[in-house]
């Protein structure tokens, strides 16, 4: 294991562990780059959906006005399309229909009714103003309670009560650790909902080819592969007649990792009609209608020794999914996820765990970054805390004493997760070492001139990564993402082009896959290629999500060009005429003594000149190649946070002074991707923690539907995030890889709420629910002095 | 996101706008800066049939330094109040308020008429005027009035305005040299709207004060008793009980943290005062 | 009913017909085919749709084509030739200032204007200043980095925009 700090300066070496700066940032820059907005399809209309403006409702009708007759189209119009079920496999699982366009009923505020088309969005969605839907009302399923409610009106009608699932995990006895444990510690949690909000919003173009005779779709997605087949599964018609094209993509998050009724309700509907549509989805649809993140509910009791050694957990995890349930993820993905790693980085032997997924009268629950890490890390983090303080202890030493030590690695956790590598302890170590811990304390024992209370908060967490195809039969999902692929080519002149069946949305994958080619080629990273996003282009890939596209794909890429390097230097050795073992790859080159033969040589003998080839040798450069992990259970990355708050007990206010992160996600391709990424995450999960949310009213209405009312963080919102590398090779993965993309998510919510608590201390008051808004923070202060007062 | 068709009217003057208001009956709206107006169209929040547009009426956009007030034209920008292109009278504090605003390309178009215009009680410019005691100068088919800052707004996004009038111009008087003033705001996020404001203005050479808490869910609210309170002296809880108590008693059902939120802001917004 | 306006954009003069209703961003984008213009938000808050409107920045999306008659735009495809912006797109790649580049032509045109007015802005003035311009990607750091580093080229070099 090594602590690298991010070699950024002066580093010329472009192969894994460099940080060469990236391919594709000059499109971007020069405002080139390509999103789906931008593409324009020849005598293409726009499609505005008509979207129900209420929670719960029958259709009875919908009166179109005379002069837009044949530009609005429903249901019926496109009833050959079949609706989207995700179901899971689990046992009691209800299954619901999600249609591309609702049939009679509509089951939350952004439900789509019809598609109208104009020659503008504009004139769009004058049609769609003019429409008007005559509603039978139901009554609105508005929250967990209400959809739990012993009579409460049911959201499908064919199920037995408002429940898509319940599972558990038992292991151990909790009935008996919670009789004879000397501490138990109670603690009930919340998490808001909110939306993922890529910068781009979401969007389709769909035109037919005529020529190739197959239907196009342009998708802001980050799986165009995936969507192929369900989209043609849907509409019946063969994968070989479909085209799905990820353009540049504006970010993604997990928000464009579903099948969503647009992107079916577009294709079915430019199919039917013979014409070309385009539909970019506005802001106010994206934070009413698109997927939505969190909005969990936690009950939690851990069962603890003296020392804040905690020997068992009993967990309630209750998730609002929403009313539909997404492809592929079902609507249990979020909860069983969050009961699923609920232990942590925790040695907890004994564990009961509860997952209920929710049905109400709100946009669909669907992966967010972290997706249910951020609510199980939230919930575990927090009751360590509490654990911590009910036995008079700091919780960072009843962290780092209760968590899984290096020596137990591989460790299988209480929730049957099989933790490969790390040291978690000693990554808590260094996180709180680098906060300065003790000056943080001692700062809190003087009075502050401006009153603001200081805090300090820590989370850790264990994050399950580029998991493949054990994980994913396990969570009984339509779709299993075991591998990917890669195929490497190179062109007659010299450059390697990498096909691969991720998608690139500012991951950088377009210069960290080039840099794996570079390790095993020795090709400078300028001159590959990478090329992603378009069904018709790679070979069939699962896509970016999940943490897993660099170990996936990067594995890929490393072995087709593992077979490629070999090929070259048998190729270079051959037209140097030196022998085979004494040639070596360097700078592009084939390399011999002082001798050397560039590649662009070796690929005009392998394509345009196989006179030249050695004996036997076929003509061409090229390999295509599968990857998949050698254990499929994940790589496991970890990380502690640390953050400083101080709370303003006046407003409410809260202020970061300071972040750390330590995290290990293995061997790192390019440590200046990897620390962005981590600060991105951050900035994220920090939105999470204290800006972001969509309450619903009792009418089922969302009460935040644009950016005046909701909120992401700015550049003054997210501090200078400190960021430590520990590097434990995952020894499942080509190179040690880990995924983290996902990671600097997962934390922040549960290390600021820590901060805010601890902050709040000395006024005995305490925070639950995320957002951590000055309301609440006021609300907390004044009920606690309310306390005091009745005392 | 787009905006229902409407028709455009660009007026050549002050009288023509508030001709073409007239021409309207209602549903004629007067576009600034735009940079509210524009996203209520886009939202299509905003039912109307003629946007009037009266950024190429020049008069408009200038300032004018008098003796006792300066007269800023509606179209002068936050921007220019922020860059200090145009005179102030107000000892720095309209160029501070100025440079809080949203954001600066929002700053760049975004007019003080146009902000007064609509009232948002979390807005940055009704506060400030109704501290500095300005006035509005408003243009009707009928001809001018003015009318000051404090009685033009009624509530959350009500005035004084008639449906065919417009506000022409803004005049602040110029302040005492010898006065302080303290500014203090709390908003979610920098540039976001307020969700509690105050401007103090002291001048402890003439025994007076003034004390302004705004983003209160209507008309900022002008807090004389507090004012008096401190400069009798009092400081501390015993100044945020007098606050807080005067708070209340304007009716406006604030929650109790918002009641803490706006103690707090108002004594900040003194202090801030007093220490300069 | 269309209005004509006449506009410089980028340098060339153009006239066109356009709908009161039609935004800026959308006359760049759908009539003018310059898509380097990003909507992120269509109400004026995210601001990857900022663009130079006779010489400060502004917002596309809320600014009305219509009102614009004989404006001069300049998006972040008239800034190809220009030296100054030349240095911070080389900052933004050099400090990683850019992620998925959906919001990157309005920081760049919001990172110039603010090189422009306040070339010694420090880390909080940098961030004060960017905070209209939303970033869901980076959490903001390698943008202040890249914005620190190319003001600092650009004064050393005695340069500004």
């Amino acid at each position: 294991m090594s602590a690298a700090s991010a070699p950024i300066d002066g580093d010329n070496r472009q192969g894994i562990g460099s940080s060469p700066r990236r391919n594709e940032d000059r499109r971007f820059l020069d405002g080139k780059g390509e999103y789906v907005a931008d593409i324009r399809v020849p005598g293409m209309s726009e499609a505005v959906f008509l979207r129900s403006p209420i929670a719960h409702g029958r259709i009875r009708s919908v009166e179109v006005p005379p002069e837009h007759q044949g530009k609005v189209f429903f249901a019926a119009d496109i009833a050959f399309a079949k609706p989207i079920v995700a179901a899971s496999a689990a046992p009691n699982f209800q299954r619901s229909d999600y249609p591309p366009l609702a049939v009679d009923k509509v089951r939350f505020v952004g439900d789509i009714v019809a598609i109208c088309i104009a020659p503008t969005r504009a004139e769009a969605e004058d049609i769609a103003q003019a429409c008007v839907i005559d509603f039978e009302e139901l009554p609105p399923i508005w929250d967990i309670d209400v959809a739990l409610a012993p009579d409460a009106p049911l959201i499908h009608d064919h199920w037995t009560n408002n429940l898509y699932v319940e599972t558990r995990i038992e292991t151990g006895d909790i009935e008996a650790a919670r009789k004879s444990a000397p501490v138990t510690v109670r603690k009930s949690l919340r998490m808001g909902r909110h939306a993922g909000v890529s910068l781009e919003c979401r969007g389709v173009v769909a035109h037919y080819d005529r020529r190739l005779d197959e239907l196009v779709i342009y998708s802001s997605t980050q799986f165009p592969h995936v969507i192929r087949s369900i989209l043609a599964e849907c509409l019946g018609v063969s994968e070989g007649k479909l085209r799905v094209i990820a353009p540049d993509v504006g970010g993604g998050f997990g928000i464009k990792n579903n099948f969503n009724p647009e992107e079916l309700a577009i294709a079915a509907l430019s199919l039917k009609l013979g014409q070309p549509l385009r539909w970019i989805e506005d802001r106010r649809e994206h934070l009413i209608a698109s997927p939505h993140a969190r909005e969990h509910r936690y009950e939690l009791t851990a069962y603890a020794d003296q020392s804040g050694r905690v020997l068992a957990l009993d967990a309630v995890v209750v998730v609002d999914a929403g009313a539909y349930s997404v492809w592929p993820w079902t609507a249990s993905m979020e909860a069983g996820m969050s009961a699923g790693i609920m232990t942590g980085p925790y040695d907890i032997p004994i564990y009961r765990g509860v997952a209920r997924t929710v049905c109400t009268n709100k946009s669909p629950m669907g992966p967010y970054r972290g997706v249910g890490r951020s609510g199980a890390c939230f919930a575990i983090e927090t009751l360590i805390d509490e654990v911590a303080r009910s036995v008079g202890r700091d919780p960072i030493d009843v962290r780092i004493e209760n968590m899984v030590r290096p020596e137990s690695m591989p460790y299988r956790s209480a929730t049957h997760k099989l933790y490969d590598s790390g040291d978690y302890p000693e990554c808590a170590r260094r996180t709180a070492e680098a906060i300065d811990v003790a000056a943080i304390r001692k700062r809190q024992t003087e009075v502050s001139p401006d009153g603001r209370l200081i805090g300090l908060g820590m989370a850790s967490y264990t994050e399950q990564t580029a998991h493949g195809t054990a994980e994913w039969v396990a969570r009984g999902l339509p779709v299993v993402f075991g591998y990917e692929p890669a195929l490497a080519r190179f062109t007659p002149d010299g450059k390697l082009v990498l096909f691969v069946g991720i998608q690139n949305h500012g991951q950088g994958l377009e210069t960290t896959l080039a840099q794996v080619a570079n390790q095993e080629l020795a090709i400078p990273v300028a001159d590959v290629i990478v090329r992603h996003g378009d069904s018709s282009v790679s070979p069939y890939g699962m896509g970016t999500f999940a943490s897993r596209s660099m170990t996936m794909a990067g594995g890929a890429v490393s072995a087709a060009c593992a077979q490629l390097a070999e090929k070259i230097r048998r190729i270079g050795a051959h037209l140097l005429q030196a022998p085979r073992d004494e040639v070596h790859l360097a700078d592009g080159r084939v390399h011999f003594g002082t001798q050397s033969v560039a590649f662009k040589d070796v690929c005009q003998a392998a394509f345009l000149h196989p006179e030249r080839l050695p004996e036997g040798e076929d003509p061409a450069l090229e390999v295509n190649a599968v990857y998949q992990p050698g254990r499929s259970t994940g790589a496991f990355s970890y990380a502690t946070h640390a953050c400083v708050v101080a709370v303003d007990p006046g407003t409410g206010h809260t202020e970061i002074l300071d972040y750390v992160v330590c995290h290990d996600c293995g061997t790192m391709v390019n440590p200046m991707i990897v620390e962005a990424q981590v600060v991105g995450g951050v900035a994220q999960g920090l939105g999470t923690a204290l800006y972001e949310e969509i309450p619903y009213d009792e009418n089922g209405q969302p009460l935040a539907s644009t950016f005046l009312d909701y909120m992401i963080p700015g550049a003054t919102e997210v501090p200078d995030v400190r960021v430590l590398h520990m590097e434990t090779p995952s020894p499942h993965t080509r190179f040690g890889i880990k995924g983290m993309g996902e990671g600097g998510a997962i934390a922040p919510p549960a290390a600021v709420l820590n901060a805010v608590n601890d902050a709040l201390r000395s006024l005995n008051a305490a925070v639950t629910e995320t957002p951590v808004t000055p309301e609440r923070i006021l609300d907390a202060i004044a009920s606690s002095a309310g306390q005091r007062v009745s005392a | 996101m787009k905006p229902a068709p409407f028709s455009y009217h660009r007026a050549t003057s002050v009288d023509d706008a508030v001709a073409a208001l007239t021409q309207g009956a209602g549903m004629a709206r007067i576009l600034a800066g735009g940079q509210s107006l524009v996203p209520m169209l886009n939202l299509r929040l905003a039912p109307l049939d003629t946007v009037i547009d009266i950024s190429r009426v020049d008069s408009l956009r200038q300032a004018h330094d008098d003796a006792d007030s300066v007269r800023y034209g509606a179209l002068v920008t936050h921007a220019a109040f922020e860059d200090r292109r145009v005179p102030d009278g107000s000892n720095g504090l309209m160029p501070f308020v100025a440079g809080q605003i949203a954001y600066r390309a929002v700053r760049n178009r975004g007019t003080i008429g146009g902000s007064l215009a609509l009232a948002d009680p979390a807005a940055d410019w009704l506060t400030t005027l109704v501290a500095l005691e300005g006035k509005l100068l408003i243009a009707g088919p009928e001809g001018r009035r003015a009318v000051a800052a404090a009685d033009f707004v009624i509530g959350s996004y009500l005035t004084d305005l008639a449906e065919n009038e417009m506000i022409e111009a803004v005049v602040v008087p110029r302040r005492s040299a010898t006065e302080r003033w303290g500014h203090y705001k709390v908003a979610r996020k920098t540039g976001e709207y307020a969700e509690s404001m105050a401007i103090a203005l002291v001048d402890k050479a003439r025994n007076y004060a003034r004390l302004v808490v705004g983003a209160t869910d209507g008309a900022p609210l002008v807090l004389e008793q507090a004012a008096q309170a401190f400069l009798d002296g009092r400081t501390d809880d015993a100044l945020r009980v007098v606050i807080r108590d005067e708070l209340l008693a304007a009716g406006r059902e604030f929650s109790a943290a918002r009641l803490t939120m706006h103690t707090t802001v108002a004594m900040r917004g003194l202090k801030g005062a007093a220490a300069k | 009913m269309k209005v004509t306006i006449s506009l410089t954009v980028n340098g060339a003069q153009i006239r066109r017909d356009v709908e009161p209703r039609t935004s800026l961003a959308d006359f760049l984008r759908e009539e003018l085919r310059l898509t380097a213009t990003h909507l992120g938000c269509e109400h004026g808050v995210c601001g990857a749709c900022t663009v130079m409107v006779d010489g400060a920045p502004a917002r596309a999306c809320i600014a009305l084509a219509v009102s614009l008659d004989g404006a001069e735009i300049r998006t972040v495809e008239g800034f190809a030739e220009d030296a100054a912006m030349g240095v911070i797109k080389e900052a933004f790649h050099q400090e990683h200032g850019l992620q998925c580049g959906f919001c990157t032509p309005g920081m760049l045109i919001s990172a110039r204007d603010l090189i422009a007015r306040h070339p010694e802005a420090d880390d909080v003035g940098i961030r004060r200043a960017m905070s209209g311009n939303l970033c869901r990607c980076t959490g903001y750091q390698g943008i202040v980095r890249s914005i620190k580093s190319a003001a600092r080229q650009l004064s050393s070099q005695g340069k500004q925009p």
